[in-house]
C-alpha cells in the first residue's frame, strides 16, 4: 500500500477511525454497485444463473479509472453488502455470488497483465462475465448440483452471460466516454463524478 | 475496440458453437435400466429386445425395451404421463408412473447422484 495505512486510536471518548480518501472513493462506488446490485435481484430471472449483471458495470469503469486493487474492493464489498441487504448472507446464492465475482476478479488481474494497449471496456466486460458464469457454474456444479444435466444449460448460460456481457462493455463505453467528456467541462473530475452519482 | 476486444469477441463466439454441440449432443448411451417397483429394485440390461410386465399398485405396467432403449408402453394410472415420456436412452433420463409406484432410470458406466440436498 503507497499510502498510509488507516488507523484505529482508542481514546477516553471512544475509537475513531481515520479514513483515507481511498476509502471514499472505495465506499462511494461500493454503495452504487450495491444498489445496482439489490434493484436487480428483485427482476424475475428466466433460468437461474442468469442475471443482467450490471454491477459488473461499475467493477469494469472501477478497474480502468483506479486499477484493479480499487475494483477488488468494490467488487468484494458488493458481493458481501449486498447478500447481507437482501438476505441471502452464506446461503447458496451468496456462494455462487460470491465465487463469480472471484472468478471474475481472477480474469480482471490477468487482463491488467496483457501487453500493448490490452483490452478495452467491451472485451473487459466480455471476458469478466464469462469468467463469472464459468465460476458460478463449478460452484453449483460442485456444491450443489453434482449431476452431469447441469452441463446442459451451460451453453444456455454462457450464451446469456456473452449478450449481457457485450451489453455492459457497451455501457461502461459510453459512460467513460461521458466522464471524459465532463473531466475536459472542468478541472476536477472527482467533483464530476459525484455528479454522476447523485444525477 | 482494440485488438485484444476482437479475439475476446471471437473467442466467445467460437466457444459457444462448441459448446452447444459438446453439451447438447453425443450423450451416453444407457447400458441397463434400474425399474422401481414400489421399494424393490431390479436392474436390467437394455441389450436384448423384450417387454417386461410389471404389477404395480394400481395394476400392470408394460415396458417395452427395443434397440438399446426403453419406455412405458402402457399403465393404469389417469395422466399417462410415464408414457408421454417416450423413449429412454441416455443415462441418466428417468421416467415414472407414480400412481402405480413405477418407475425406469437410465444407467450408464458410472451412476450418479441425482442430486445432493443441505
Amino acid at each position: 500500500m503507497s499510502e498510509k495505512p488507516n488507523s484505529a486510536t482508542a481514546t477516553k471518548n471512544g475509537i475513531t477511525i481515520t479514513t483515507t480518501a481511498e476509502d471514499h472513493l472505495i465506499a462511494w462506488l461500493a454503495a452504487l454497485a450495491i444498489a445496482i446490485h439489490i434493484i436487480e435481484s428483485v427482476l424475475p430471472s428466466p433460468l437461474p444463473g442468469v442475471k443482467p449483471g450490471l454491477a459488473n458495470v461499475i467493477t469494469i469503469a472501477v478497474f480502468i479509472l483506479y486499477g484493479w486493487r480499487t475494483a477488488v474492493w468494490v467488487s468484494m464489498l458488493r458481493v458481501l453488502v449486498g447478500s447481507i441487504l437482501i438476505g441471502t448472507f452464506l446461503s447458496p446464492t451468496f456462494m455462487l455470488s460470491f465465487s463469480g465475482a472471484v472468478a471474475s476478479l481472477i480474469v480482471l488481474w490477468l487482463a491488467s497483465r496483457l501487453p500493448g494497449e490490452g483490452l478495452g471496456p467491451i472485451g473487459l466486460c466480455l471476458i469478466t462475465a464469462m469468467a463469472h458464469m464459468f465460476g458460478q457454474f463449478y460452484t453449483a456444479y460442485l456444491l450443489f448440483i453434482p449431476h452431469d444435466g447441469l452441463f446442459k444449460l451451460l451453453p444456455l448460460l454462457m450464451t446469456a452471460a456473452v449478450v449481457f456481457g457485450i451489453i455492459s462493455g457497451i455501457i461502461v463505453r459510453s459512460m467513460l466516454l461521458h466522464l471524459e467528456k465532463r473531466k475536459n467541462n472542468t478541472t476536477a473530475s472527482a467533483t464530476a463524478q459525484r455528479n454522476e452519482q447523485e444525477e | 475496440m482494440t485488438r485484444a476486444d476482437y479475439c475476446a469477441v471471437l473467442f466467445a463466439t467460437l466457444l459457444l458453437p462448441y459448446l452447444y454441440i459438446n453439451q447438447w449432443t453425443g450423450d451416453e448411451a444407457g447400458i441397463s435400466a434400474a425399474i422401481m417397483n414400489g421399494s424393490e429394485t431390479t436392474e436390467i440390461s437394455l441389450a436384448h429386445d423384450h417387454t417386461l410386465e410389471i404389477n404395480g399398485a394400481l395394476g400392470t405396467s408394460i415396458i417395452k425395451i427395443e434397440d438399446g432403449k426403453i419406455r412405458f408402453v402402457a399403465s393404469p394410472c389417469l395422466g399417462k404421463q410415464c408414457i408421454h415420456s417416450g423413449w429412454l436412452e441416455h443415462a441418466g433420463e428417468f421416467a415414472a408412473c407414480l400412481p402405480n409406484r413405477i418407475s425406469v432410470a437410465v444407467l450408464g458406466e458410472e451412476p450418479r447422484f441425482d442430486s445432493i440436498n443441505f
